[in-house]
């Protein structure tokens, strides 16, 4: 039991400390993963949003396709990504393993099904009305899309957080990718793994702290939310 | 574009392959209030969508001024900016009263210090002034359909439709828009089509009622519809409703719903005998005034409405329960 005291002890020193070693590593994980996350916004809410608002062959199949991408094994997709970029692979070339973008591309693979499916389910419980009553003010197709959005903000706001809470405490891609260098691609959770098998409880501690205060402050962010819609 | 006029032409909707609108011509001059009366699924809602663009007709369509504008791509989206509906049960977006009314400003890229003067404006006319930073969700009933309106008003749009504007909302709300349509069009030229199920209101407001029934203009509003067929198809025809039969004036045998004008039913105590084919004894089962008329339900097998004068009805001393007889022509029955 003492060594847990000793590495709680450890892990409050380092917070306070704002020790290097540390911060850098949160730094970089939430920097990926906001990275990934807006990327995976940017192509996940206007394809969800077609797909939610145009009649298409297909499209039953389509959004149950991306209901399952949701559940993607993190390890798969490293595993994918992986055969693409390594040296071997077709995209080579472009040096990418074991850099902080071929962790970005693993996330973003990750979140952008979750944020094209809760998108889509956003924008299909939109009242129809609002597409009329944009319409009949006025609107042209580009307008009456932005209402729609924006009605839907709070629905799309929780498919973002949902995208960035998968991303930000991910470690089998991130692994993978990334290869864990230190001060290079070294974020919280395969540094949690990494020091925990080296017996460094304490600093694995204090990023599992930081990491449960980033997690649980997303699901906060996220009730809130939920909450402002009722 | 001064004055915005529009005439429908050869105007047909077909909806799951049933004809929901047939209207060969109509003119709507400039400036002018019209009302659409009618019962639910008289085709109002359709045609005042048509109008707002927000579906097409089967065939046929609506020149406005003269051009047709499903000749060009931009002449449309500048006659959609002119025409503002108002729905039934109007939507309002999740934020404040200002810029619900202000969206149809900024989409067309009005200053701020403009928008804030039309907003004002506007809720002025609907008796909401100070509304600006309610929340939409916050408001009643009949504040959500005043601000909906007042949202159309502020973009002083030359042809303001509205649907069903006084229905489902509070006695206060319903007295304040019918002001405010007259005054729109007073103030600003606007021409108002509105759609309405509340003869009185039709008359009360509008230059011009335009009774619809089943998808077509009828030269009279249509009330005390019944259903049934024809029985006996002769020089003076039988029609049955299953509780009572009528004498009627029918062009083909084929017909299965019948309506009587309350105006064109003569009420009397004691049987008369005259040349009317039809005469039923019923009894007085609803009262209710409306102007210099009082409206009277009276159960002859059917429900019929019947319209008499105030006069009348105090000289003639009716209460509910009151025994009466119905007397009226075969000629004036309509057939569909």
């Amino acid at each position: 039991m003492n060594y847990i005291q000793e590495g709680f002890i450890t892990a409050i020193k380092l917070i306070i400390s704002f020790d290097r070693d540390v911060y850098e590593v949160v730094f970089l994980s939430l920097k990926v993963s906001i990275i990934a996350t807006i990327l995976s916004s940017l192509v996940g809410i206007p394809l969800g949003f077609l797909i939610a608002t145009k009649e298409f062959k297909g499209k039953k199949i389509t959004i149950t396709v991306f209901n399952t991408l949701m559940a993607l094994p993190t390890v798969v997709v490293g595993l994918f990504v992986y055969s693409l970029i390594s040296r071997k692979g077709p995209l080579g070339v472009l040096g990418l393993l074991f850099t902080p973008k071929a962790i970005i591309i693993g996330e973003f693979i990750l979140a952008t099904p979750i944020i094209i499916a809760l998108s889509i389910s956003a924008i299909q419980g939109m009242d129809p009305r609002v597409r009329t009553t944009a319409m009949t003010l006025g609107a042209n197709t580009l307008q009456v899309a932005l209402v729609i959005v924006s009605e839907a903000r709070f629905a799309i706001f929780a498919a973002l957080i949902a995208g960035y809470g998968r991303v930000i405490a991910e470690l089998g891609s991130a692994l993978m990718l990334g290869g864990n260098i230190k001060g290079y691609t070294r974020t919280m959770a395969t540094a949690i793994g990494l020091e925990t098998s080296k017996g460094e409880f304490g600093f694995a501690l204090a990023l599992g702290f930081i990491l449960l205060i980033v997690a649980f402050s997303i699901n906060i962010s996220l009730q809130y939310i939920q909450q402002k819609r009722k | 574009m001064e004055e915005l006029k529009l005439e429908i032409k050869d105007l047909v909707k077909i909806f799951n392959s049933k004809k929901i609108l047939d209207i060969p011509s109509y003119r709507f001059e400039g400036k002018k209030v019209y009302s659409l009366y009618g019962p639910n699924g008289a085709g109002k809602t359709t045609l005042l969508n048509i109008l707002a663009f927000l579906i097409e007709p089967t065939s046929g369509g609506v020149l406005f001024t003269g051009a047709e504008f499903r000749n060009s791509v931009e002449d449309k989206r500048n006659l959609i900016k002119e025409i503002t509906l108002v729905q039934q049960n109007p939507y309002l977006f999740n934020t404040t009263v200002e810029k619900n009314i202000s969206y149809g400003l900024r989409i067309r890229g009005m200053a701020k210090e403009g928008m804030r003067k039309r907003v004002g404006e506007a809720l002025s006319m609907v008796g909401l002034a100070g509304f600006e930073k309610r929340k939409a969700k916050e408001l009643s009933g009949g504040e959500v359909q005043r601000v909906a309106i007042a949202r159309g008003l502020a973009l002083k749009p030359k042809v303001l439709l509205l649907d069903e504007p006084t229905a489902n909302i509070d006695e206060a709300s319903k007295g304040i828009l019918e002001k405010v349509i007259a005054e729109v069009n007073k103030k600003y030229e606007t021409t108002v089509i509105f759609s309405t199920h509340n003869l009185s209101l039709a008359y009360r407001v509008s230059h011009e009622v335009i009774p619809l029934f089943e998808g077509r203009i009828v030269a009279s509003p249509v009330e005390n519809i019944m259903q049934g067929k024809i029985i006996k198809f002769n020089e003076v025809s039988v029609f049955d409703t299953g509780r009572v039969k009528l004498d009627v004036v029918a062009e083909s045998p084929e017909a299965t719903r019948i309506s009587i004008n309350p105006e064109e039913i003569l009420v009397s105590r004691e049987k008369i005998s005259s040349s009317a084919r039809n005469s039923f004894k019923g009894r007085v089962i609803q009262i209710s005034e409306e102007d210099r008329f009082v409206n009277l339900v009276v159960d002859i097998g059917e429900k019929l409405k019947v319209k008499v004068t105030k006069k009348s009805f105090n000289e003639m001393a009716l209460t509910v329960g009151s025994e009466i007889y119905l007397t009226f022509k075969s000629s004036t029955i309509q057939i569909f």
